[in-house]
């Protein structure tokens, strides 16, 4: 089953990245899925996390919120560039990450890191310690909408 | 067809601003974690509004499928680097402006 989906996947893949069907080319194709597929075969019996990575559907509802944050807080670091550095305060944080599901905790810290203005430093233990250019930042990530946004989406199962 | 181009251009345009905003920002601002700071504006705003821009200049073909990719693969990859270079900054024993000026303060005040 596992086989049969990466199969079509990286099918998939191969054939949107090159774009050509001359029987060859088409063949070094096949080739490639199956040595990837191979790899990923030997790999089942070295992996002993069976956790995966949330499915797509739960994507799409993530990440235009995602963008949006990006541009918001991306126009305020702008800002913060053109006008005078001495508003530049940074701090630094702990925050707790214990309520998200642990397989969606790197989607948090990289959440974190992808919306300018705050930085995941280290992720350890079920908490994010997180470097901010400014203390309302830090305020903001503790009152916790990202964190009732990832919970809502991934926290269904698991 | 015209609408679309005008669209675009303005996309681009804001994605070269944010671009060259981030690299002013890694003049001006004070210390590394800030700096980090000011290239992920490079990092997330420039490379959407970049590859947004672009994606308008497709006729939706193979093309559109591989900036799709390589926007998806940014948004991955640009803040695992970022976080990889703040947290052994921070292993490596790297303070940051907040913890280090307060003791300046202090340090003159004597």
């Amino acid at each position: 089953m596992h086989v049969v989906k990466w199969a079509l996947v990286l099918s998939i893949f191969w054939l949107l990245l090159s774009g050509f069907i001359q029987p060859l080319l088409l063949s070094f194709g096949v080739i490639s899925v199956v040595v990837v597929l191979f790899t990923l075969k030997r790999m089942d019996k070295v992996e002993n996390e069976p956790g995966q990575i949330g499915t797509s559907l739960r994507l799409i509802r993530y990440t235009p919120w995602l963008i949006g944050q990006i541009f918001s807080s991306g126009f305020h670091v702008t800002k913060l560039i053109w006008g005078s550095p001495d508003k530049v305060s940074p701090a630094i944080a702990k925050i707790s990450a214990k309520d998200i599901p642990p397989s969606s905790r790197v989607l948090y810290a990289n959440s974190i890191t992808l919306t300018p203005g705050t930085l995941s430093v280290d992720l350890e233990e079920g908490e994010v310690t997180v470097h901010a250019l400014q203390e309302s930042s830090i305020t903001e990530l503790e009152e916790g909408q990202m964190e009732k946004k990832i919970t809502a989406i991934w926290g269904e199962n698991k | 067809m015209d609408f679309l181009d005008i669209v675009s251009s303005i996309l681009l345009l804001a994605g070269v601003f944010f671009g060259f905003s981030g690299a002013v920002g890694l003049f001006r601002f004070p210390d590394f974690f800030t700096r980090v700071h000011a290239a992920s504006v490079t990092d997330s705003i420039a490379a959407i509004l970049i590859i947004g821009g672009l994606l308008l200049q497709t006729s939706f073909d193979l093309n559109t499928a591989k900036l799709v990719f390589i926007l998806l693969f940014l948004l991955v990859t640009s803040p695992t680097a970022s976080h990889a270079l703040a947290k052994s900054a921070r292993h490596g024993g790297l303070l940051t402006l907040a913890e280090t000026s307060p003791q300046d303060k202090q340090e003159s005040a004597k």
